[in-house]
C-alpha cells in the first residue's frame, strides 16, 4: 500500500518535471527567429506528448517497444503492431532510473529504464513486448532488470562485429528469428505483401528525410540544426505516414525559402558536424547551445538522426525468403554503432562528411558512461586535426546543472572557428 | 546534357536489360535467318552448332586452332590465330563483360528460369561466400583444359601419344549452349549421347549431364553457370582494358551491402573493397544491378571512354524503388 502510494507520488512528480523540462526545451527552440512555419506540426507533437507523462501512441493497434535503432522495425508494422522507440532522453526519467541504476551507468539507459520503471503499471499493459538489440552492455543488461519488472523482453542477438560473412549470416538468421517471434507476439502472421507496404513506408521517409538533409548543407542555411533533431526524433514514436507528410510539407517550404534567397542564420555562421551519443528530446542542451553561440549545425551522424533513416533496404525478389535477410542487412552492414568491432566505417563516414559538407568543425558529444563513444573520441580527433578540422570533445549527461560551463566552452569553440576562418581570408 | 545523364540515371536498367537480353538473344539465335552475321570471334556463346545463328563464339575456332602443331601454329599460320584472338579482343573490348550481362543467349536462359523460379514463388539457395570463391577457381581450370587438350592433338606432350580428334573441340562437347541453342531451332540432334566413339561418347554424356546441372543450378541459384565459365575467365584477361568500365568511387560508399545484396554472382567486393577504382571481378557479367541499388551519389558509376553512361544516384535509387509497384 505505501509501496504503491510511494510510486504513485514519483509518477507524479516525475511527469511534473518532464513537462516542465519538454517545456523549456520547446521555449529554447521556438526562441529562435525565423522558425519554418511548417515545424508547428512538430512543436505540437512534443508539446502534447509530453503534457503529461509520457503518452504512448493510442490507436488500437499493438504497440512494440524498441530500445535501439537496430530492431528493423518493418518486421514489427507487418506483423501490424506499431514500434515506438523507448529511448529516453529525459532528465526527470534520468533522475528516476538513479533509483536503482548505477550512478556511472549512461543516462539514456538509466532514462530509459527510469520511464520503465515509474510507468510500470501502465506501460506494461500497452507494450506487448520490448525489443532489445544486444548492442551495448548497458543495454544487454536491462533485459534481465526489465524482465524483473515484468516487462515481455525480446531479446534480438546481434554480432558484435560486422565484417565476417559469419556475421553477417549470424546476423540474417538473428533477424528471421525475430520474425517469428514477433508475429507470434502480435497474433499477424508477417506476409510479403504487408513487408513490402513497410519496406515502402521507411524508403519514402529516408527519400524525404536525405532531401531535408540536403537543404539543411545548403550554403543559404535554410534550416537550422536544432529542428532537423526535432523531425528526426519524432520519427521515434510519430505515425510513419502523418510523418511523412509533416516532412513533405516542411522540405515544400523550405525549397520556396531556398529560391526566395532566405537565409535561415549568418551565412558565414561556422558549419558543424555533430556526432556521439544521440541527442534526443528533450535533452537537446548540447546542440541547442552550439546554435546559440552562432554555429550552425549542418550534418550529423548519431543514432538518434541521421542513423535512423539515412539507409535503405533493398531486396531482389519479393519474397520473404529475401525480404527477410535483406532487411537485416540494412540494419546490420551500414552501421557505425561503436559497439561493433572493428568500427573504421564510423571514421570513414564522419570523414565523407566533413568534406562533402564543407564542415568547419566537430562537435563530439559522449554521455558520461557511454563508454564506446567515449572510447572513440581519440581515434576521431586525431583524424580529424590531420584533416586540419577541430573538434570539441564534450562529455555530459542529461542534467541541466553543467549548462553554463558547457556554453562557455561552446562559444570559445565558435569563436576559434571563426578566427580560423577569418585569418585564412 | 544533364537532363540526358539524370534521364539516364533515373532509369531502371533490370528492364532495359531484360529488352536488351531478347533482343541480343533474337539476334545470335535466330540471325541467320535474315542472313546476320556479327562476326566469327565473338566474346559470347553464339553457338556454332546452331546453324541460324547470327555469328560465333570464339572459343570454337580458338579450341581449333590449338590443335595445330606448334610448327604450325609459330609459323604463318599463328598470324591468322593472332588476327583471330586479336578480332576477339576488338569485340571484347568494347563492352567489357556487359556481353555476359546484356547479350549471351546462356545467361539469358539463366535469367529467364530466375524469373520463372520467382514468378512460381520458390526460394533460392544460397552458399556462404568461401564455398563460392573455391566454385569459381573453376573456370580457369576449365580455360586452361580448353587449351591444353586440343594442343594435344597436334602436339606430344612429354613423349606421350598424341590424342585423337575426338577431343577436338572438347569445351564445345560438354558446354550446355551446344545442347540448348540448337533447341530453339527446333534441331534436337545435340540432345544425344554419340556413340560412335568411346571419347564421344564420354564427351557428349558429359554434356548432357553437365546441361542438367545446367539447367537445375540455374533454377536453383542466380547465374549458376557464370561462376564455371571458362569465356568469363578469357575475359578477364582483356577486362583492363576494355572501354566500358565500372568503378567505385570508395570514399561515398556507406558498405550498406546493397549492391552485393542484389548481385546476382555474389561478388562481395563490390560492398567491401574501398580501395580499387576498377571494381570489375572476374565473375562480374556487367549487369549493373548494382549501381541501380546504390543510393548514394556517384559512389558506383559505368562509363564507356571516360564518358559516364550509368551512375548511382539518390534520387535514382529512391524513383527505382518506390516505382515498382505501381
Amino acid at each position: 500500500m505505501i509501496e504503491s502510494e510511494r510510486q504513485a507520488r514519483v509518477r507524479k512528480s516525475t511527469s511534473l518535471h518532464l513537462a516542465m523540462e519538454a517545456a523549456e526545451t520547446l521555449r529554447q527552440i521556438t526562441e529562435f527567429p525565423d522558425n519554418p512555419e511548417s515545424m508547428a506540426y512538430f512543436y505540437d507533437l512534443y508539446q502534447s506528448r509530453f503534457k503529461d507523462g509520457m503518452i504512448l501512441p493510442q490507436n488500437g493497434k499493438k504497440l512494440v517497444g524498441t530500445m535501439c535503432l537496430q530492431v528493423p522495425d518493418e518486421l514489427i508494422v507487418a506483423a501490424g503492431a506499431v514500434p515506438v522507440r523507448l529511448c529516453s532522453g529525459a532528465y526527470a526519467f534520468d533522475q528516476a532510473g538513479g533509483d536503482f541504476m548505477p550512478a556511472k551507468s549512461c543516462p539514456l539507459v538509466r532514462a530509459t529504464m527510469g520511464m520503465l520503471q515509474v510507468n510500470n503499471d501502465t506501460m506494461k499493459d500497452n507494450l506487448s513486448t520490448i525489443v532489445i538489440p544486444t548492442t551495448c552492455d548497458q543495454k544487454r543488461s536491462s533485459v534481465e532488470m526489465l524482465r524483473n519488472m515484468d516487462y515481455p523482453v525480446t531479446v534480438l542477438e546481434m554480432p558484435a562485429s560486422k565484417e565476417s560473412d559469419e556475421a553477417r549470416t549470424y546476423w540474417q538468421e538473428s533477424v528471421k528469428q525475430f520474425a517469428l517471434s514477433i508475429q507470434k507476439t502480435c497474433g499477424r502472421k508477417i506476409t510479403a505483401k504487408a513487408l513490402n507496404a513497410a519496406v515502402r513506408t521507411k524508403l519514402e521517409a529516408g527519400k524525404l528525410f536525405r532531401s531535408l538533409q540536403q537543404l539543411r548543407t545548403e550554403s543559404h542555411p535554410v534550416i537550422l540544426g536544432k529542428d532537423i533533431w526535432l523531425v528526426s526524433n519524432s520519427y521515434f514514436f510519430d505515425d510513419p505516414d502523418q510523418w511523412c507528410k509533416a516532412v513533405g510539407k516542411l522540405i515544400a517550404e523550405l525549397d520556396s525559402r531556398k529560391s526566395a534567397g532566405f537565409s535561415a542564420i549568418n551565412r558565414k555562421a561556422p558549419r558543424l558536424l555533430f556526432t556521439g551519443s544521440p541527442p534526443i528530446f528533450p535533452n537537446l542542451k548540447l546542440p541547442i547551445l552550439v546554435e546559440q553561440a552562432g554555429g550552425l549545425v549542418v550534418a550529423d551522424e548519431t543514432c538518434s538522426s541521421e542513423r535512423l533513416l539515412h539507409d535503405a533496404v533493398v531486396f531482389d525478389e519479393k519474397n520473404l525468403n529475401d525480404m527477410v535477410p535483406a532487411i537485416a542487412d540494412r540494419y546490420l552492414k551500414p552501421c557505425t554503432c561503436p559497439c561493433l568491432t572493428p568500427n573504421t566505417d564510423r571514421a570513414k563516414k564522419i570523414l565523407e562528411m566533413v568534406r562533402s559538407n564543407r564542415v568547419e568543425g566537430v562537435v563530439y558529444q559522449a554521455f558520461s558512461g557511454c563508454l564506446p563513444y567515449e572510447m572513440e573520441q581519440r581515434g576521431i580527433s586525431d583524424m580529424l586535426s590531420r584533416e586540419g578540422v577541430p573538434m570539441l570533445f564534450v562529455e555530459t549527461d542529461y542534467s541541466p546543472e553543467d549548462q553554463g560551463q558547457l556554453s562557455t566552452r561552446v562559444e570559445a569553440f565558435i569563436e576559434s572557428i571563426k578566427v580560423r576562418k577569418r585569418k585564412k581570408q | 546534357m544533364s537532363s540526358i545523364r539524370k534521364f539516364l540515371n533515373n532509369s531502371d536498367i533490370n528492364r532495359f536489360r531484360f529488352y536488351f537480353q531478347l533482343v541480343a538473344f533474337g539476334l545470335l539465335v535466330y540471325g541467320g535467318y535474315l542472313s546476320i552475321n556479327i562476326g566469327d570471334q565473338l566474346p559470347t556463346f553464339a553457338c556454332v552448332f546452331d546453324d541460324k545463328r547470327g555469328g560465333s563464339c570464339y572459343l570454337m575456332g580458338f579450341q581449333h586452332q590449338m590443335t595445330f602443331p606448334y610448327a604450325r601454329l609459330f609459323s604463318g599460320a599463328g598470324i591468322g590465330i593472332l588476327i583471330g584472338l586479336l578480332t576477339f579482343v576488338g569485340f571484347f573490348i568494347i563492352f567489357n563483360k556487359a556481353w555476359c550481362g546484356f547479350a549471351c543467349p546462356l545467361g539469358a536462359i539463366q535469367d529467364w528460369l530466375t524469373m520463372l523460379r520467382c514468378k512460381m514463388g520458390i526460394y533460392y539457395s544460397s552458399y556462404s561466400e568461401p564455398v563460392f570463391k573455391r566454385l569459381s577457381t573453376i573456370k580457369y581450370i576449365l580455360l586452361a583444359l580448353l587449351i591444353l587438350i586440343p594442343m594435344g592433338i597436334g602436339n606430344s606432350f612429354f613423349g606421350l601419344p598424341t590424342l585423337n580428334h575426338d577431343f577436338g573441340v572438347p569445351f564445345c562437347m560438354i558446354c550446355p549452349g551446344r545442347t540448348l541453342l540448337p533447341l530453339f531451332n527446333g534441331d534436337f540432334s545435340q540432345l544425344a549421347i554419340d556413340f560412335s566413339s568411346k571419347t564421344k561418347m564420354v564427351f557428349s554424356g558429359l554434356g548432357l549431364g553437365i546441361t542438367g546441372m545446367f539447367l537445375a543450378g540455374a533454377f536453383a541459384k542466380k547465374r549458376f553457370f557464370c561462376l564455371f565459365c571458362p569465356m568469363s575467365a578469357l575475359h578477364y584477361i582483356f577486362s583492363r582494358a576494355s572501354l566500358l568500365r565500372l568503378t567505385k568511387d570508395g570514399e561515398k560508399c556507406t558498405r550498406c551491402g546493397n549492391c552485393y545484396r542484389v548481385c546476382d554472382v555474389g561478388i562481395r567486393a563490390i560492398a567491401d573493397d574501398l580501395e580499387h577504382i576498377n571494381i570489375v571481378k572476374d565473375d562480374c557479367m556487367m549487369c549493373l544491378k548494382c549501381v541501380s541499388a546504390c543510393p548514394e551519389d556517384g559512389c558506383l558509376k559505368a562509363s564507356f571512354l571516360g564518358m559516364p553512361v550509368y551512375e548511382s544516384t539518390a534520387e535514382g535509387f529512391f524513383r527505382r524503388r518506390l516505382k515498382e509497384d505501381d
